[in-house]
């Protein structure tokens, strides 16, 4: 087991990894910016090296800088959280070339997973589901339309270094296409260094039903469940649950099955997360695999009772994997709300000063925050405040917990989405569990679901 | 946990290169085999370091320019400075007061310098990076000992300028 980890990233995820440390007893070393200097990471660590200036390529992206504090600190073992390197496989090797064990999968699992549309190629070939659409990249623009016939309209272009919601299109008509086409590829060489596009037949208003993976070194793997994060604005997720209300037991363990699948035939190690999408006749598809801890992450870990960041730790040990399949058990039911810094109906972010600050407590509640009263939120880095992640016998339990929540929770001094969050667990669609990927839109088109503040 | 001893050969191959340097009266010199590039200036009696292109394992992309220690007033704990200025570490890594192991320190508390002489070594992932001073003027305190690990913006020499 390792003596010391470094924690390469910021905010709420760096505080969850030190806590997991502690527990294990694993020294701690953080790294920070001259923005995070007052940050809880820094004060939680056993150790805290100044890495940079608030500029996120001179610090929490600069990988020299990182492996420096490494270094000078004697540490083990790397922890990249997610966001950031946490899927940057060229960060996975020079942890490894420098001796510092990466907590995380391989460099070839990031590596192939995070091109999307190689990953598409494996699940498909592994005879799991796939969206409909190309298994390559395409780069000639003529190839590309004639692809795009037969695929069918609307359609989506995506880039293959994307993910996560990023770098995508929705092409109505053909006559669009070459257009969209263009710039799309421009986008995704200037975001992610690789203008590489794949197509895919475009799905209205899925469900987004991802299922957490572990896996040891000795291709031993198990699924902890899913979680359906469909509430999402501009591919951004707001609100999380586990289990989803759209899984019966069945349809769980054939998707659970196919993620199984995939990861195995990507040789999977450690922690990582199947993405489909679900349409309303319970078909799924493959969407894309997710190779980090994710935000999400304590949905899982309250329905389950398994520390998911411990257990990254163990499987990057090398212990093997403490669970067979007929050991997890989903009991209960799990929200999340991501507390955002952001104007409660624009999202337009809103960072400064919080004035007051006083988190919701009681049972089946737990709160992952980096902040406190006198905190300044920063304009350099995220939005996030809070996650509030409540937990109840079942669905209505959980949502009377979460609504209870989001009232208690006291936030003054900077806009935040509180509000939203309100409306939302108000909403006759979520109480019911109809919730797709177009939520959002149907409750901004109705005026009667504004919050009563 | 012991360490190996890295797999990063070029430091080796270079230390090869600077050993067939050092009978030579060669001042300065280029190199370039395969993805590596090294530049080699010898400067005065100590023998030079150099600035190694990074290999490729790490991204160029994130390699910043040529290391400008951040020169600011120095903060209250450090007593009544005056018109001090502090030399503050550009980098995370290990300081050296010296060249080598043994050698007489690039500067001692009282000498005078002169804007651009090199006043201590920063070492970072195998790397030894020559850090110059801003501003001519009189080392009036070394805040940092010989071998010591230093943090981005770490203060190191106060300097006052003449």
């Amino acid at each position: 087991m390792f003596s010391k980890i470094l924690i390469a990233n910021r905010g709420e995820i760096a505080l969850r990894i030190i806590r997991a440390c502690k527990e294990l007893q694993i020294k701690t070393v953080a790294v920070y910016s001259g923005a995070d200097a007052d940050s809880l990471h820094v004060q939680f660590a056993d150790e805290a090296v100044c890495i940079g200036p608030p500029d996120l390529s001179a610090s929490y992206l600069n990988i020299s800088r990182i492996i420096s504090a490494a270094e000078i600190t004697n540490a083990d073992a790397i922890h990249p959280g997610y966001g950031l390197l946490a899927e940057n496989s060229h960060f996975a090797e020079v942890c490894e070339a420098c001796q510092f064990q990466f907590i995380g999968p391989s460099p070839e699992n990031i590596r192939l997973m995070g091109d999307k549309a190689a990953a598409r190629k494996l699940a498909m070939e592994a005879g799991v589901p796939v969206v409909e659409g190309s298994f390559w990249v395409v780069s000639a623009e003529e190839e590309a339309l004639e692809m795009a016939s037969q695929i069918g309209y609307p359609l989506m272009i995506k880039a293959t270094a994307g993910g996560g919601g990023r770098g995508m299109r929705i092409v109505y008509s053909p006559d669009d296409f070459i257009q969209s086409f263009v710039t799309a590829g421009s986008e995704a060489e200037a975001a992610f260094g690789n203008p590489g596009l794949y197509l895919e037949r475009y799905i209205k208003n899925p469900r987004h039903v991802e299922f957490q993976i572990l896996a040891d070194k000795s291709g031993n793997l198990v699924h902890l469940g899913e979680r359906d994060c469909s509430i999402q604005r501009r591919h951004q997720k707001l609100i999380e649950e586990a289990p989803s209300p759209a899984l019966k037991q069945r349809l769980r363990e054939r998707m659970g099955r196919a993620a199984m699948t995939v990861a195995k035939a990507g040789n999977y190690t450690n922690v990582g997360t199947v993405e489909f999408l679900l349409d309303e006749k319970g078909n799924f598809s493959f969407l894309e695999m997710n190779t980090r801890i994710q935000v999400e992450h304590p949905v899982t870990e309250m329905v389950t009772g398994i520390d998911l960041v411990k257990e990254q730790i163990r499987l990057a040990a090398g212990e093997p994997l403490r669970f067979k399949q007929e050991d997890i058990e989903l009991k209960g039911h799990s929200i999340e709300c991501r507390v955002n810094a952001e104007d409660p109906e624009r999202f337009i972010p809103c960072p400064g000063k919080i004035s007051r600050f006083l988190p919701p407590g009681g049972p089946g509640v737990r709160v992952d925050t980096h902040c406190y009263a006198g905190y300044s939120i920063s304009p350099y880095y995220d939005s996030l405040i809070a996650k509030v992640i409540v937990h109840g016998v079942d669905r209505q339990e959980a949502i009377a917990r979460a609504r209870r929540a989001m009232e208690e929770f006291v936030i003054e001094g900077i806009k935040t989405t509180i509000p939203f969050h309100q409306r939302v667990f108000m909403s006759p669609d979520f109480v019911k569990g109809r919730v797709n990927t177009g939520f959002l839109e149907r409750l901004n088109a109705n005026p009667a679901s504004k919050a009563r503040n | 946990m012991a360490k190996q001893a890295p797999r990063i050969s070029r430091v080796s191959e270079i230390k090869e290169i600077l050993k067939l340097l050092e009978g030579t009266d060669i001042e300065e010199i280029e190199l370039e085999k395969g993805d590596l590039r090294i530049r080699i200036k010898k400067r005065g009696p100590a023998p030079a370091w150099f600035h190694q292109s990074p290999p490729p394992l790490i991204s160029p992309a994130s390699e910043e320019k040529p290391f400008t220690p951040l020169l600011t007033r120095p903060e209250k704990d450090l007593g009544p400075t005056g018109n001090l200025m502090t030399i503050t570490s550009p980098m995370v890594g290990t300081f050296y007061r010296a060249p080598l192991p043994g050698a007489e320190p690039f500067v001692r508390e009282g000498d005078i310098v002169d804007k651009g002489k090199v006043v201590c070594i920063i070492e970072a992932m195998k790397l030894m990076n020559e850090i110059e001073s801003e501003v001519s003027g009189r080392i009036d305190s070394i805040l940092v000992e010989n071998v010591q690990p230093v943090e981005y913006g770490q203060p190191l020499f106060l300097i006052e300028p003449i």
